[in-house]
């Protein structure tokens, strides 16, 4: 309040406003920089490589890029789509389950422990996810696959989904609920009919970061989805052998000796970004508007 | 519809026509199912430096095989290619350090079987240096190696160093010592031949994959210990051959243990292997007998299992005989790529070792390694 008495002339109020506007503006462009100087960089390092190859070919052995001949990411690029998409099937009931129960039933007996293990899960190092899917599925299985890799990044998912999912039910207001029980539905058709129509931005948004999110997981599929340097000779083998992804195959295009694979690798990195923005860009397209219908 | 249903389907369908594009190649689809019925493919990995090599054999296997056996292999380091192995998720795992007693017996008591160490390719050692004036063929011997690394020898005119080099115009400039920082295959070779050359050295420091440097400054990878060696005029260091070749670095010579002074060459490799291997191959050869080989180099070894249906990873018979065929031809023909990528040949001496190792493989008690070595005519 102080410093209203002191600027009581028309100006300097002024003034004052447009330094504090030019502050925001300021802490708005140090947010977006990081991501502008990433995106410009890995975009000014990768368009080079970009070629049709590229998106037709297999990558195959080094010796293929060092010799000039052709050699891409296809099986890596159908690979991530595979892997993240059963990711998504599998996180989103579990995920979307566990929301609906903090937040439609705060007095029940588990909530507080499971509102607990679900901060733990998600504060976990992604690499020990990655390391429970492979107890669980590949040494039963004896295989590395892709399915074990959806599980993994499912485990990377279903917190983010729960936190996301719990908040935009929260955000309805009660009195929606309540008119849904003065007609006499029963609470899970109240729910379901009602609030969950009323907060599908959230969701939807939700479900989108937790996807972009484990999208871009490398750790996780180090031992469960594992890599290949060719797509699988069935389509299954899509799910239950090893396959390709874009974040983990950028590792070690990155890794690798080779100057040739450096810029796979960047190209790779634009690849990824594109699905990544992508998904954001279609998020807004769905949710804008539709809000309240 | 809502356009969130749309868009999946959107999305699922371009998939579905991009993984069919992927796939089809204007033959009919009955066909296509035939010949995908006995497709394979084959799952391997293990350690990074013979991943170029095993990789552009694939590749050729590949395309031999009109893409009926696929061979997957990732270079995940030789640790992680023994652990893979011994957890049965991979049909072959491959290593720069042969199992050890322990890994043998334990898989000896799981499997009812042993574990084949089959050695596909060799590694060697070269030291780098830079010397201003001075280029490759700078002759060295295990004692001078290891009063460097010592810091017992710390200037290039030192008269051990001149004594060897006669007619040399060697500058007084003091030695920088490098080695890898990260474990690696390439120091478990270097400072095994260290080992074997001093009994100091053994006692005092010995060998592995990383150890305790009495000197010296650390570089990351072969590209780490190439960059400080490169950037400093005077530094020593040690690269695996194929590196210094492609990022033409000078290296050394080196004085054998029968006295003679070998230039590193892939033929002086191959010839160090050339001895009375035992017969599972697990051997150290550095600093050979061999009067010509080149002393710091070692196998690289591929890890079958002997029952292959105890692998949990091998899922049936067809995959066991392509892996079989595989190992064959990767010993004998596919031997054909090692000089332009950078490898020496395995000597006939591991060759016959293999094929006796290859002899035993069984499934569930059928010796099909000799089968498949009749359908070869190599028996």
């Amino acid at each position: 309040m102080k410093n209203f008495s002191e600027h009581k002339t028309l100006w300097q109020r002024n003034l004052w406003d447009r330094f504090m506007v030019a502050l925001l503006t300021f802490s708005t462009i140090m947010v977006m920089l990081p991501l502008l100087i990433i995106i410009g960089y890995v975009v000014v390092n990768g368009i080079s490589a970009l070629n049709w190859d590229l998106f037709t070919q297999e990558l195959g052995s080094p010796a293929r890029a060092m010799q000039g001949k052709s050699t891409g990411l296809i099986h890596t690029m159908l690979g991530t789509a595979v892997v993240d998409l059963l990711a998504i099937i599998i996180a989103a009931p579990v995920g979307l389950g566990a929301g609906i129960m903090l937040s439609e039933y705060p007095d029940h007996k588990l909530n507080p422990i499971l509102r607990v293990i679900n901060d733990t899960l998600n504060g976990m190092p992604a690499i020990l996810k990655g390391l429970l899917a492979f107890a669980l599925i590949v040494k039963p299985m004896g295989t590395f696959s892709g399915l074990s890799g959806g599980f993994a990044l499912a485990f990377v998912m279903i917190p983010i989904i729960a936190r996301s999912t719990e908040s935009a039910l929260m955000s309805i207001p009660w009195s929606i609920r309540e008119a849904g029980l003065a007609i006499g539905l029963p609470r899970w058709r109240v729910v379901l009919s009602t609030v969950m129509p009323a907060a599908r931005t959230g969701l939807v948004t939700g479900f989108l970061i937790a996807f972009a999110r484990a999208a871009g997981e490398a750790a996780p599929l180090m031992f469960t989805s594992f890599g290949n340097n060719y797509l699988p000779n069935h389509w299954t083998g899509m799910i239950l052998g090893p396959v390709d992804t874009l974040p983990q195959r950028l590792y070690s295009l990155a890794i690798s000796p080779y100057k040739e694979w450096h810029e796979l690798g960047w190209a790779a990195g634009i690849v990824l970004l594109g699905f990544v923005v992508t998904l954001f860009i279609i998020a807004r397209m769905l949710t804008r508007e539709k809000n309240y219908d | 519809m809502n356009p969130l249903n749309k868009t999946f389907n959107l999305i699922l369908l371009s998939v579905i026509i991009l993984f069919i594009a992927g796939c089809s190649n204007g033959r009919s689809s009955e066909e296509r199912r035939a010949e995908r019925k006995d497709r394979v493919e084959l799952q391997g990995a293990g350690a990074s430096f013979p991943a170029p090599l095993i990789t552009a054999m694939a590749d050729e296997y590949r395309q031999i095989t009109n893409r009926r056996v696929t061979v997957n292999y990732q270079s995940i380091g030789s640790g992680g290619g023994i652990r893979q192995f011994v957890e049965q998720t991979i049909m072959f795992g491959m290593s720069e350090a042969f199992l050890s007693d322990e890994i043998m017996s334990e898989i000896e008591s799981k499997t009812e079987g042993r574990a084949f160490n089959m050695p596909v390719t060799l590694a060697d050692v070269v030291v780098t240096y830079n010397i201003p004036g001075i280029e490759k063929g700078l002759v060295f011997d295990g004692e001078l190696l290891v009063d460097i690394y010592m810091e017992r020898v710390t200037k290039w005119d030192d008269p051990k160093i001149a004594e060897l080099n006669p007619g040399k115009d060697l500058p007084s400039l003091p030695i920088t010592v490098v080695h890898r920082s990260d474990g690696s295959g390439t120091t478990n070779l270097f400072t095994s031949y260290l080992s074997r050359v001093s009994e100091e050295w053994k006692s005092k420091i010995g060998y592995g994959t990383s150890i305790n440097w009495p000197a010296g400054v650390g570089g990351n990878g072969n590209e780490g210990v190439a960059g400080a060696v490169m950037n400093t005029p005077g530094a020593i260091g040690y690269n695996s051959f194929s590196y210094a070749l492609l990022n033409d670095m000078s290296f050394g010579y080196i004085v054998n243990s029968s006295g003679n002074t070998i230039k590193p060459s892939f033929e002086a490799t191959t010839e160090a292997a050339d001895i009375n291997l035992p017969d599972d191959t697990r051997i150290l050869f550095t600093n050979t007998p061999a009067p010509e080989g080149y002393p710091i180099a070692g196998f690289a070894w591929m890890l079958v299992y002997e029952n292959l249906e105890k692998n949990k990873a091998v899922g049936n018979r067809q995959q066991a005989e392509e892996l079989i065929e595989f190992i064959i031809w990767s010993i004998t023909d596919g031997q054909d790529f090692s000089e332009e990528l950078g490898y020496a040949r395995l000597p006939e001496a591991a060759i016959e070792k293999n094929i006796n190792m290859i002899k035993q493989v069984k499934w569930e008690g059928e010796p099909i390694g000799m089968e498949i070595l009749k359908s070869n005519e190599l028996i």
